[in-house]
């Protein structure tokens, strides 16, 4: 029996070990979540990124190469995704692309450090992704939580806001941006008069909401990632009469709530890297639009981005040499489609946060669909 | 004599395979022999006491953050932090098992249900010292008299693991505490009948069961060295049940061939049936109930003795 | 002063939803015996018809509770045909028929995730969004009534309570046990998917809205008692009032506050299994 084990593994292995590839094609690899809790966000994302790769390729590719993507699925589980992370530098990629939850992507550092290899999430918000552990193989370019804040803050400016409420939930994401909207707010001396956090599967937001209502702020900002219970909070909001303004983590962007939060979002401030009136992302549109016959959104163009700065990237490397990439990216000034007019992704003085901190707008709500952008950058 | 042989071939077979394995085999390995080893102690839980719990995984994850927290934050060296992290995971299971002795069936896997849940709540509250939702992270394996395990030798030292468990579990399997546990899942009142103490006979198999499943977690803080509240939820739960009641509940055999089959299936399936392998296993267990609960191991005897 | 009678609205209509997904539970354990996990992703289902009906394909709302009322029928006594009957007839241990479930439990989830993909869905409110409590509670109470009638009142019930007393003597009667149970499973899966299409248009249909459910569903049954139809409702409004009360006036820190109904479940489970409501005798 354990002889027939020990055989049969030996064979796995072998199945295991990854192949050489073809040496014609520049391999950059792609984890993304397909079936977890990330899929809402990771789908989007790594569709953009799929139709830069593509566009790259037509338009002759890097280095007179293709661009290939092998593209793992961590099924939002954070210990299949450092096996992945694995799976894809045995497999010859010489970037990784993580498009999946944060506590995934933090998993694949300990792979890519380990393993030199560059890796870059162009979609995650969580600060902690550069500070827990020190990679220099690990850029950032997804809009961080203390980014939001800022710019949050700076639209705000003028209202003159002494004491706020803080709404979140439990979802690691959603506690680790409430932490740095914490952090933002006291920094700029307004007072978080009351926090509260709606735990997942709660069937209503109002208990929580009446301890805001008794605490009177002048604004509550919203740090959660979760769709049904930031609906409770919208509901709840309204059910209680409450008059004051609310603004959100750039989680309330995402197209679905237009549908779910129906008659809950007029005036309803959040911070976005999207600006629709951008040439640049009209073009992105509408070419989107004729290869897919799908409209995209603000999720699209963060893969797309990331694809396009890793090819970037890659192209004054000079080629697939991991540790010139490293330095090339490192060097990066590059202007994508996300962002406000004229932003450009860089990681000046060693930093490996790319998004620009004065790059994010502040939009509103009109009705229940997304309106005109009332302020720029964090100024 | 001949039977410790044939173990110890098994570990130098086993470990020997990981040095011809390069990164990303090695880990899947790793991981692998983990679920086997928590697949067989969930077996003697589940298959061979007769206990539905959905607790097992998180003692995997409190002996995995025990041991994290116990040598980094309190400093502890690392074999002292095995055995307090170990104690750790014993008494939690006491605590849990000891009120539990009166639940009959369903019951007592609700109860290690909210068990669960609490645990990942905990862990998410737990601030500085759980690392709260990120977790805990930025830690290596410490060296042990100036010698750090990593690679294959650390795979080595999981498959020692799991052969100890295999070997103490058999070993127990077979002794007239297996019996009792037996006797208690079949009929608590025929089992007290003959003599058998049925509430101690539960809160040992419970507390022995899932100090194992803590160790196995001690083995995994280090395969990816982060921990993080993610990991221990809930899911695995269903995953580590679905393993052994396809394997086929009640046999050692059949844990393993559980354990190995579900957690090798989703890397091969992924290009056949997408994503969706659980529903596959979920149909598959269905099956499995219905039309042979002995799970594959029943399977198997019965084309064995067709063939005869 | 206002805040408490907000919140007793509130938990009142949460408790509801608590209480049907009780109730099911109740209909199939008191003439099997068996504790079916799944009812929270029946309740998803319920919800998902919802959605389909009412918001995709814009049926007026009594035509898309019909719908989701029949199809939830067929699905429970679709279950109990496939997962539970052949395990009763093969005389497997009472633990294999809620292990065949909780796979269903799976199925069913993995199967919507596949068919409407993960995103949240709408679905809307027959009373729009100012009487939507109102509308829970009261369709909960005529649901429990009419459970209350059915088993006190009319021969069918009482049989199911004879069936639940004793299964040998039920069918020595000549009382229909195959047709008890078919019908018991049929009416849990009603009344989940009743409870999923009440409760969506507060949090939207997802697919990971089950579980949660199942857990809180199984605390109020737990803390009701499963002896009595009323138990289920004193269950879910226990349930909803504690957890609501707590996490509005205890001084604990928000993310602790989840805790409660874990808790609550716990201590019952330990210290009176049997819940609040004893069974008639």
């Amino acid at each position: 029996m354990k002889r027939l084990l020990a055989v049969g593994l030996l064979a796995l292995a072998h199945a295991f070990s990854g192949g050489a590839g073809a040496q014609d094609t520049i391999k950059i690899g792609v984890i993304t979540d397909k079936v977890g809790p990330a899929k809402p966000y990771a789908e989007p994302v790594t569709e953009g990124a799929v139709f830069g790769a593509n566009e790259i390729n037509r338009k002759g590719g890097v280095l007179g190469r293709k661009i290939e993507l092998l593209i793992e699925d961590d099924q939002g589980r954070p210990d299949i995704s450092a096996t992945m992370a694995r799976k894809l530098v045995e497999a010859g990629a010489v970037f990784i692309l993580s498009m999946s939850l944060t506590p995934a992507t933090q998993q694949q550092q300990n792979v890519t450090l380990e393993t030199k290899t560059p890796q870059l999430t162009p979609s995650n918000s969580g600060d902690t992704l550069t500070t827990q552990i020190n990679n220099p193989y690990f850029w950032q370019t997804g809009p961080l939580g203390s980014t939001q804040i800022a710019t949050l803050l700076s639209h705000a400016r003028a209202k003159n806001l002494k004491r706020v409420a803080l709404i979140s939930d439990n979802s690691d994401l959603g506690q680790l941006l409430a932490r740095f909207f914490r952090g933002g707010l006291e920094k700029s001396g307004i007072e978080v008069a009351v926090e509260e956090v709606i735990p997942r599967g709660a069937t209503t937001a109002e208990p929580q909401m009446q301890k805001v209502r008794a605490a009177n702020p002048d604004a509550m900002f919203m740090a959660g990632v979760l769709t049904p219970e930031n609906v409770l909070i919208l509901r709840a909001h309204r059910q209680l009469g409450l008059k004051f303004p609310i603004h959100s983590s750039y989680n309330l962007s995402v197209p679905q709530y237009m549908q779910v939060a129906k008659g809950l979002l007029n005036g309803l401030t959040f911070v976005d890297a999207y600006d629709p009136d951008k040439p640049e992302v009209k073009q992105f549109e509408a070419e989107y639009q004729k290869a897919t016959g799908k409209t995209p959104y603000n999720l699209h163009g963060y893969g797309y981005d990331g694809i396009l700065l890793v090819a970037d990237a890659i192209r004054r490397a000079g080629g697939p040499d991991k540790e010139k990439i490293r330095a090339a990216m490192q060097a990066s000034s590059f202007a994508g489609i996300m962002g406000a007019k004229g932003m450009k992704y860089s990681f000046p003085e060693g930093k490996r946060t790319g998004f620009d901190p004065t790059g994010m707008v502040v939009r509103v709500y009109e009705g229940d669909s997304q309106g005109r952008v009332v302020h720029v950058g964090a100024k | 004599m001949k039977r410790l042989l044939s173990w110890v071939l098994a570990a130098v077979v086993l470990s020997g395979i990981a040095f011809f394995m390069g990164g990303y085999a090695n880990d899947v390995y790793r991981k692998l022999l983990l679920w086997v080893a928590l697949a067989l102690s969930y077996n003697f839980l589940f298959g061979i006491s007769g206990q539905v719990a959905f607790s097992h995984f998180s003692f995997y994850g409190i002996g995995a953050y025990a041991v994290v927290i116990f040598v980094f934050q309190l400093g502890l060296p690392l074999p002292l932090a095995v055995l307090a992290a170990a104690g750790l995971c014993a008494v939690l299971a006491a605590a849990v098992a000891i009120p539990s002795t009166r639940l009959e069936g369903f019951y007592l896997a609700l109860a290690t249900l909210a068990f669960a849940q609490l645990f990942v709540v905990v862990l998410n509250e737990g601030g500085k010292v759980t690392g709260g939702p990120g977790g805990l992270a930025d830690y290596r394996l410490p060296e042990i008299l100036g010698f750090r395990l990593a690679g294959p030798w650390y795979t080595a030292l999981i498959v020692l693991l799991v052969l100890g468990t295999a070997a103490l579990l058999w070993r127990l399997d077979r002794s007239w505490f297996g019996r009792a546990c037996r006797a208690v899942r079949d009929s608590p009142e025929a089992a007290a009948a003959m003599g058998v103490d049925v509430a101690r006979t539960k809160v040992i198999a419970f507390t022995l069961a899932s100090t194992l499943a803590g160790f196995a977690g001690m083995a995994y803080a280090f395969v990816d060295n982060t921990v993080s509240p993610t990991i221990f939820g809930l899911e695995n739960a269903f995953l580590l049940l679905f393993m052994v009641i396809i394997g086929g509940s009640g046999s050692h055999a059949g844990a393993v061939i559980g354990a190995v089959l579900l957690y090798l299936l989703p890397f091969g399936l992924s290009p056949l049936i997408g994503h969706h392998h659980a529903l596959v296993f979920g149909v598959v267990m269905v099956a499995a109930i219905l039309l042979q609960p002995k799970g594959l191991v029943g399977l198997a005897g019965l084309v064995r003795r067709a063939r005869a | 002063m206002r805040d408490f009678l907000e919140l007793a609205v509130s938990a009142t209509a949460s408790g509801c939803v608590y209480a049907l997904i009780a109730l099911a539970y109740l209909l199939m354990i008191r003439p099997t015996g068996i504790i079916n996990f799944a009812v929270g992703e029946w309740a998803m289902v319920g919800a998902f018809a919802g959605y389909l009906t009412l918001s995709k394909l814009n049926w007026p709302y009594p035509a898309g509770m019909a719908a989701m009322l029949g199809f939830m029928l067929l699905l429970g006594w679709a279950t109990e045909r496939v997962a539970v009957r052949p395990l009763v007839h093969t005389g497997a241990p009472p633990l294999a028929p809620i292990l065949a479930l909780l796979g269903m439990l799976v199925v069913v989830r993995e199967s919507v995730s596949i068919g409407f993909g993960p995103d949240p869905h709408q679905v809307p409110e027959p009373f729009g969004f100012a009487w939507q409590k109102e509308y829970m509670v009261g369709v909960t109470l005529a649901v429990f009534a009419g459970a209350w009638l059915f088993f006190e009142r009319t021969l069918a019930g009482r049989s199911f309570e004879a069936v639940a007393l004793d299964r040998k003597a039920a069918a020595l009667m000549g009382i229909n046990l195959p047709r008890v149970t078919a019908a018991s499973f049929a009416g849990g899966a009603a009344v989940a998917g009743l409870a999923g299409i009440l409760v969506s248009p507060n949090v939207s249909a997802h697919y990971l809205m089950g579980v949660p459910l199942a857990i809180q569903g199984f605390t109020a049954l737990v803390i009701g008692g499963v002896g009595r139809v009323e138990g289920a409702l004193l269950g879910g409004l226990l349930l909803a009032f504690a957890e609501q009360l707590t996490v509005r006036y205890a001084p604990i820190p928000a993310g602790y506050a989840q805790g409660v109904p874990l808790l609550l479940l716990m201590l019952f489970l330990v210290v009176r299994p049997t819940g609040l409501l004893r069974a008639r005798a």
